[in-house]
């Protein structure tokens, strides 16, 4: 934002970011569009894009403007055309969310938004026309931005679309919480009968080189396609622009901040590898078939559930807080095979978790390890925590035991019961044997 | 005509513009590659941009080399660009200074749209530093428009069947480019200004030299005409031959769009039907047109309708119309080049008979043209299409593109010419304010004017080393080795310019003689270790044994200075034998030249 000096002169001039103007000071005249300014420059500097296209920073003090003719929109234009259906081609339902996938430079705010829908994208992937797309802009967030609301939001337009005439259903995402998302609709959507696929993207579709085109193309083909009724999340697959992969919902995550190939599958296999041509190879035949079943919603959710990383020096007094605001269920991020420190008394989270147990509130184990499995008997200090009450997740990711504990308390509250269903596999989410190759 | 250049010259840095990777080229192997596609994408003012377009028509997959040291995920485009480095910032603020350009207040760095996959982005990062600005020439002051700083591109390794090798380890490298107004007079003048502005850029100390660091781009345009960019000369020689060609190429398609407007009056040309004649060249002997057709290929052509004789017509020497017809179909179809009715058909294998059933089967006639094209079917059609288009575009003369400078000075169509909504921010990068304060510092350690430089090595060096010296990449050393040791000039500016160059020539590998070594080799001199005359042996010995010092060099050669004793000794025993005077000096010299320097002999006699 420029200062309010800037704005204050502008509008007197009446001078709009987009106009046409002339700038002099002294000898100096540039002549250029107003651009907007970004939150990260001076703001007492003023941004003029000139002819040949650059732009630059010019201090506002001394300088003359004047307003010339011309004005221009800054920002992108969203495609408004509407797309017909052409017989013989597997129509296509792609819901937009936002993120990287869906989003473009921003000048107001200067950062990388999302601003634009799914009829945009596919007027930059070409190769969506072999299928008959049904787009729908459900959100423009980015995935930090996402709540447990959005999830039954993202769950109900799904199964809307799942009822329809789709062969699948491709919902794009920002990529930060997409595996948390995956994992929500992976319990809510019960019986699925066709594939539901995420997808997202590392580098924003304004450069030539963004993997959302790649991603995006072969989310619709796994999701018009395949025989894989689950939720998945098909990215690249490595740093080169040649397959994705599917992963199952309850099984992957986002594991590098930046890199095309950020997700991985975590103690499973990939389901299948995706081919920009449409080639579909399975590597993992453990799936649900694409089938005629009655797909059903349940999107209840208890949200009052946290998730606690351990680390050495943690404060047993953050669980009273969470026990004193009546959370429902908390998971625990242990070390290793699942530890929490036990043996020295100041610090031990035993007795915390004894105090949550014995109130009803079920304490669920995973590792921050995220591969391999945690173990309630191989050290005394684990055996001591499972005594206490605790429940070991076996191979479940964090994340996805967060959300599965969310969807389990809104159906029981009942202790037992809570660890029946937290150790019963509903959506893929528990692997009983770990694969050696990953 | 109008005629401005653009100068690209990469920064000697030690990081890259946006990363940590070292700024040197890798003399490794390639350690292993990503592959990589690229798409059109709009610009920040919503358009897409027509050359950004025009590459991804071609449908082309990237392979990028990695080399340790030199690549990291930024060059990968996995990682967001980090600061932009500040040794490099400061030395485009310099360059501003040194060409009396304005420094921007605040730097905005841009996106600028590039799909030929030479950036794994999509996009170059560039941003202006400085505008406007002036240098003094022969004939006259010419302005400059903008300096900016801006990533090296990746350097292209091979190319072949739609698959482009480019290396990262150059992606990055800080490149200033500098663009001259459309003020240039001549080819003549183009050069100079082109030495102009590279002496200046070396004055700074801090600029890459030799093959490849520095290129010249340029801006052509006549009357009537219209702008051209030539890509890519690296070769000041050529600037002038390139100009010469481009202005003739111009002038030519002016006379063959006013000979089009003559043959058709009003009408237009319609678009041809492509015909397929694979089986009229079924028992063909031209041997590159059986294998297409063995491989699957088709023979396509079509008839340019009242063209007849002009694909013939000669643009520059060497240069036919029926050329730029082809550059089109190689840029835009990525064939091999096209065959047309102009050109000595029987190398083709096409006889007198067959062209007639050939013009028969397209229905040409003699005031017609027709071209042929061989290969996949799609890739014809494609060809095809390109060629007719080229051919409407002479109706309107010579067309706004991109061209790249062959060997010869010639140039041959690249792409179209990109439009401004190439451009868009950067917002990985933030706005750099850029303080008075630092300005003020870098006006105040400027360096010399190169007549400045001039005059006082005049002082101190024959013009002709003076000459050398001054524009050498070796500069700021002799300055160094002259000022901290105090040897003398001359001494320094032979080794440098003259000694080491000649041991290049006989094959010694030079490269290793870096500024420690020299360094090193005139501090034992100073301390008298050896005499000037064994300087050459030394660096022989030393480019082929770098990790040895030049010390133990000197006692191993036994090079070492002869001592006063040992001469008087010698001069006792010469003298004995009956030598005396010049005589007795020269055999002295020819037996101990490299031990002992001629004034001091004949001080001992």
């Amino acid at each position: 934002m420029y200062s309010k000096k800037i704005q204050d002169r502008l509008k007197s001039l009446g001078v709009e970011v987009g106009d046409t103007v002339k700038v002099k000071r002294g000898e100096e005249v540039y002549e250029g569009i107003l651009m907007p300014k970004t939150e990260l420059g001076d703001p007492n500097t003023i941004v003029i894009k000139l002819q040949n296209g650059y732009s630059i920073g010019l201090s506002f003090e001394g300088l003359e403007i004047e307003k010339l003719g011309g004005h221009r929109k800054i920002g992108f234009k969203s495609s408004e055309e509407k797309m017909k259906h052409e017989a013989g081609k597997p129509i296509l339902s792609i819901i937009s969310t936002g993120g990287t996938v869906a989003s473009r430079v921003d000048y107001t705010t200067g950062g990388v938004y999302a601003s634009y829908t799914a009829a945009d994208l596919v007027a930059t992937v070409p190769e969506l026309k072999q299928f008959n797309i049904d787009s729908k802009l459900l959100f423009s967030i980015m995935s930090e931005d996402m709540t447990p609301q959005h999830w039954r939001e993202m769950a109900k337009e799904v199964y809307k679309q799942l009822k329809g005439e789709a062969s699948g259903v491709v919902v794009t995402h920002g990529t930060d919480t997409m595996h948390f998302s995956t994992a929500a609709l992976s319990f809510m959507l019960k019986n699925l009968n066709k594939p539901v696929v995420f997808t997202g993207a590392q580098r924003s579709s304004d450069r030539g080189s963004s993997d959302s085109f790649m991603n995006l193309l072969c989310a619709a083909h796994f999701a018009a396609r395949s025989d894989v009724a689950e939720v998945s999340l098909v990215m690249h697959g490595s740093s080169n622009d040649d397959f994705c992969y599917a992963h199952r919902g309850t099984k992957v995550r986002k594991l590098h901040t930046s890199k095309r190939d950020a997700f991985k599958s975590v103690n499973d296999e990939p389901i299948a590898k995706v081919f920009p041509n449409g080639r579909i190879e399975v590597i993992n035949k453990n799936y649900r078939r694409r089938s005629d079943s009655e797909v059903s919603l349940d999107d209840k959710l208890e949200e009052k559930v946290a998730l606690i990383k351990v680390y050495p020096g943690i404060n047993p007094e953050i669980f009273d807080f969470y026990l004193e605001r009546k959370f429902k269920g908390i998971v625990i991020e242990g070390t290793g095979l699942g530890h929490v420190p036990t043996t020295i008394e100041k610090y031990s989270l035993i007795p915390k978790i004894k105090e949550a147990t014995k109130n009803g509130i079920p304490v669920c184990i995973t590792s921050q390890c995220i591969f391999g499995r945690v173990h309630e008997f191989v050290y005394a200090n684990l055996r001591k925590e499972y005594e206490a009450g605790a429940v070991f997740c076996g191979d479940m990711l964090p994340e996805v035991a967060y959300v599965k504990l969310m969807y389990v308390l809104a159906h029981t509250k009942e202790l037992e019961e809570v660890k029946k269903m937290m150790l019963t596999n509903l959506a893929g989410e528990l692997n009983e044997k770990t694969p050696v190759f990953e | 005509m109008k005629c401005g250049i653009e100068i690209h010259q990469r920064l000697a840095t030690e990081k890259k513009l946006f990363c940590s990777c070292s700024a040197q080229p890798s003399e490794e192997k390639p350690a292993g590659e990503v592959v990589r596609k690229q798409i059109a994408v709009a610009g920040e003012l919503g358009e897409v941009d027509l050359a950004a377009l025009h590459e991804y028509s071609r449908d082309r997959t990237y392979h990028y080399q990695l080399f340790p040291g030199a690549t990291c995920l930024v060059e990968l485009d996995e990682e967001p660009p980090h600061e932009m480095n500040k040794e490099a910032l400061e030395t485009a603020i310099e360059v501003c200074l040194l060409l009396n350009s304005k420094v921007v207040d605040e730097v905005q760095v841009m996106r600028k749209t590039v799909i030929d996959g030479s950036n794994t982005s999509g996009f170059q990062r560039t941003a202006i530093i400085g505008i406007g600005g002036f240098i003094e020439t022969s004939k006259g002051k010419v302005c400059i428009q903008t300096v900016c700083l801006e990533e090296e591109s990746a350097g292209i390794v091979a190319e072949s069947n739609g698959h482009i090798t480019y290396r990262l380890d150059r992606l990055g490298i800080p490149l200033i480019e500098i663009a001259t107004a459309a003020e240039i007079k001549d080819g003549k003048h183009a050069r100079e200004v082109a030495e102009r502005i590279g002496m200046l850029l070396r004055m700074t100390g801090k600029v890459q030299r030799g093959i490849g660091t520095i290129r010249q781009d340029i801006n052509i345009s006549i009357p009537d005409g219209a702008r051209v960019e030539v890509k890519g000369a690296q070769e000041l020689g050529l600037i002038e031959k390139i100009i010469e060609k481009e202005v003739e190429r111009q002038r030519k398609l002016l006379e063959i769009k006013e000979e089009l407007k003559r043959r058709f009056g009003e009408m237009k040309l319609e678009k041809p039907h492509f015909i397929d004649l694979t089986e009229l060249f079924k028992n063909t002997d031209c041997r590159f047109v059986r294998k297409a057709v063995d491989e699957g290929g088709v023979v396509l052509a079509m008839k340019l309708e009242k063209f007849g004789g002009l694909l013939g017509e000669e643009l520059y020497e060497n240069r036919r119309f029926g050329t730029e017809l082809s550059d089109y179909a190689v840029a835009k179809a990525g064939v091999g080049g096209i065959i047309h009715s102009d050109e000595k058909l029987e190398r083709y294998g096409i006889r007198e008979e067959d062209e007639k059933k050939l013009r028969g089967k397209l229905k040409a006639g003699k005031e017609d043209s027709f071209v042929i094209v061989v290969g996949k079917k799609e890739i014809c059609e494609k060809a095809l299409e390109a060629v007719y288009e080229r051919a409407l575009n002479a109706f309107e003369g010579p067309q706004k593109e991109v061209r790249k400078v062959l060997p010869d000075g010639g140039t041959a169509y690249m792409r179209p010419m990109p439009g401004s909504a190439r451009l868009y921010p950067e917002t990985d990068v933030p706005p750099i304010k850029i303080e008075r304060k630092l300005i003020e510092k870098i006006k105040g350690e400027l360096p010399e004017t190169p007549e400045e430089r001039e005059k006082k090595l005049m002082k101190i060096l024959n013009p002709e080393l003076a000459r050398k010296i001054i524009v050498s990449e070796n500069y700021h050393l002799f300055e160094k080795i002259v000022n901290e040791l105090k040897v003398e000039p001359k001494l320094v500016a032979m080794t440098l310019e003259e000694t080491i160059v000649s041991l290049r020539r006989e094959g010694a590998p030079v490269e290793n003689l870096n500024e420690n070594k020299l360094m090193e080799l005139f501090i034992e001199y100073k301390c008298g270790r050896f005499v000037k005359a064994a300087i050459p042996e030394i660096l022989r010995y030393i480019s082929k044994n770098s990790t040895e010092s030049v010390s133990y060099a000197v006692g191993k050669l036994k090079l070492e200075k002869m001592s006063e004793e040992e001469l008087k000794g010698i001069i006792e025993k010469k003298k004995k034998e009956g030598k005396k005077g010049k005589e007795l000096v020269e055999e002295i010299m020819r037996e101990y030249r490299l031990r002992v320097d001629a004034g001091e002999v004949s001080r001992y006699i």
